[in-house]
């Protein structure tokens, strides 16, 4: 399975969103189900102005949602 | 699976198996230098109207399953997938149909080449639907 080096709390911070399910931040964001999906499992990394979708939809600062892994 | 996978599943699969039936049932006689009509014509033209017809259907039977997903728009991801399988595709379509051109040398006639350069596009299209499948499920 290919995996990015961005890595992400979006799971964790959806359960702590009165359980946030995958289908409603897709809709608030403007993304399907499944691209919330990927992006959770690291299989596709966001273009920025979704990733700031989903850090103002669960309310947090965009550092607090995605995390970049340094390979060097 | 989204709509878009979903699809991408059933071009995929429906290619695969019209090539395989218009393959296997090719006549032990055929050249690369055909003549004109006769089964070539026949099978292409029973192939092409049965690709179309199986799309529709299962396009249809899809979104009937999945009426919410058809009016999703595309995403960026589902654009990228797109984008990057249909790259991948025109090299295969590019390097396969100029090929197609150089049978000449091996005797194909115009008939010949003109049903090779329809295969590279068919085969390309399996590239571009293989693909998206694998962007999808192992990630872009």
């Amino acid at each position: 399975m290919t995996k990015t080096a961005v890595t992400n709390n979006i799971r964790k911070l959806r359960f702590e969103r009165n359980e946030l399910t995958q289908q409603d931040l897709a809709e608030r964001v403007g993304v399907t189900r499944q691209t919330i999906n990927a992006i959770e499992l690291g299989k596709y990394s966001p273009s920025l102005e979704v990733a700031f979708r989903i850090a103002a939809v669960l309310d947090v600062p965009l550092d607090q949602v995605f995390q970049y892994q340094r390979t060097d | 699976m989204s709509f878009r996978e979903k699809s991408s599943w059933i071009t995929l699969v429906t290619l695969i198996l019209l090539t395989l039936f218009f393959v296997t049932h090719l006549p032990s006689s055929w050249t690369l230098a055909p003549r004109p009509g006769g089964f070539l014509f026949f099978a292409l033209t029973v192939g092409i109207v049965a690709f179309v017809v199986i799309e529709i259907i299962a396009h249809i039977v899809v979104a009937i399953l999945s009426p919410r997903d058809v009016k999703v728009p595309r995403d960026e991801r589902e654009r990228l997938i797109a984008l990057k399988a249909t790259s991948i595709a025109a090299h295969v379509y590019a390097f396969l149909s100029l090929g197609s051109v150089f049978l000449i040398h091996l005797g194909a006639n115009e008939i010949g080449v003109a049903y090779c350069v329809f295969f590279s596009f068919i085969i390309a299209e399996v590239v571009n639907y293989a693909a998206r499948v694998i962007y999808y499920r192992r990630g872009v």
